[in-house]
């Protein structure tokens, strides 16, 4: 099975026991909290799972540091290459 | 060279600020759905909190919004595109 294929599997398989929850067609009397709770947790889910990629991504570039050596041997590279091409023809 | 190197000024101040906004969305949330149930409906933190509905109303919303700015960016870049092609002909 494809990843896909799995992923959606799960979705349906969460999304089907979700609604059956919260439209009570199980039979279960749930308390009143957890009722309240359950019905916008899919919400919840897609809000946090937006949060935790968001504050990711800004850790990542606070935290990112900066390369000086690999800068400088690209810098040489580039002189090295440009030099290169003008001997061979190439006009920048 | 340095073992640690800062990221830049500007880097640094975007990635935190991005960093505190998502911990400031995810805390309120957290505590509008998941907590508010569990207290009382007379105390007095319930003022700070919108109507229930608004917990999944609001970020429908904003996703459908974003949805609708996605499609007018492609849009606009195939129209784009089309006119490029049109003048070339």
């Amino acid at each position: 099975m494809t990843k896909l294929a799995q992923w959606l599997w799960a979705l349906a398989l969460l999304g089907s026991a979700w609604a059956a929850l919260t439209m009570g067609a199980l039979g279960l009397e749930l308390p009143s909290p957890c009722r309240e709770i359950l019905w916008p947790l899919p919400a919840y889910l897609l809000v946090s799972a937006g949060c935790y990629a968001l504050g990711t991504v800004g850790y990542r570039v606070a935290t990112f540091h900066d390369c000086e050596d690999a800068a400088r041997e690209l810098q040489s590279q580039i002189q090295e290459a440009r030099a290169d091409l003008t001997r061979r023809g190439l006009r920048f | 060279a340095l073992p640690f190197l800062q990221a830049t000024g500007t880097d640094q101040v975007v990635g935190l600020g991005l960093v505190a906004v998502s911990l400031i969305i995810f805390t309120y949330y957290t505590a509008w759905v998941i907590l508010l149930p569990f207290i009382d409906s007379e105390h007095v933190i319930h003022k700070f909190f919108l109507p229930r509905a608004y917990a999944v109303a609001i970020p429908l919303a904003a996703g459908l919004l974003l949805l609708l700015c996605v499609g007018l960016f492609i849009t606009y870049i195939m129209l784009k595109k089309q006119r490029v092609t049109k003048k070339a002909q």
